[in-house]
């Protein structure tokens, strides 16, 4: 899945996934299940805390 | 370098905040000893609206360069960030501003800035130099992350 498309799917920019992905940004709960939804994976398979 | 349609437009606001009143502000302050008077209405609403059009003709040749302009999360938080810092520094030059108003009325000092005209342009360059801290903050939040 390309980036733009996930973005879209989540309703964020593209920016803010590529953000996410360098982790330079976390995102709020609200997108961070929105993206799990996407994925069909558990939270905690996507993010992990540090 | 790969710049988001957000980048691009802080750097435009930097650039055109820095030159209309960056030009305007280095005239003032360069002749300060002789001419102390105020500008004309006229004068300072033809700054500001000669701003506003610049500003908005750079925003839409912007946006119509770019395709999405949708805002989300992120943007919120970058712009809710910078605004702190921005009001931080202008709350800093309005306490300073304030001070010096009452040591020059107290001790008769007759500072610069407690001048109408010395007033005006360092409102003025205060609320610039706010401008900056917002827009570059910003571009570094969008850079460094947030």
């Amino acid at each position: 899945m390309s980036q733009q498309t996930l973005a879209e799917k989540v309703g964020v920019t593209r920016q803010t996934i590529i953000a996410i992905e360098k982790d330079k940004y976390s995102p709020s709960l609200e997108v961070a299940f929105k993206i799990s939804d996407v994925f069909q994976e558990p939270l905690e398979n996507i993010f992990q805390y540090k | 370098m790969d710049m988001s349609y957000k980048e691009k437009s802080l750097l435009a606001s930097l650039g055109a905040t820095l030159l209309f009143f960056g030009w305007y502000l280095y005239g003032a302050f360069s002749s300060l000893p002789l001419n102390p008077e105020l500008p004309g209405f006229i004068e300072v609403i033809i700054l500001v609206v000669g701003f506003i059009i610049l500003e908005a003709i750079i925003q839409s040749f912007l946006a119509i360069k770019n395709k999405s302009q949708l805002e989300d999360e992120r943007d919120k938080l970058i712009e809710k960030t910078s605004s702190r810092y921005s009001y931080g520094f202008l709350a800093v030059c309005i306490w300073v501003s304030m001070v010096q108003i009452l040591l020059d009325a107290r001790f008769d000092n007759h500072l610069m800035l407690t001048t109408p005209y010395g007033m005006f342009h360092f409102l003025l360059l205060f609320f610039v130099l706010a401008e900056v801290i917002r827009f570059g903050t910003q571009l570094y939040h969008y850079r460094k992350g947030v």
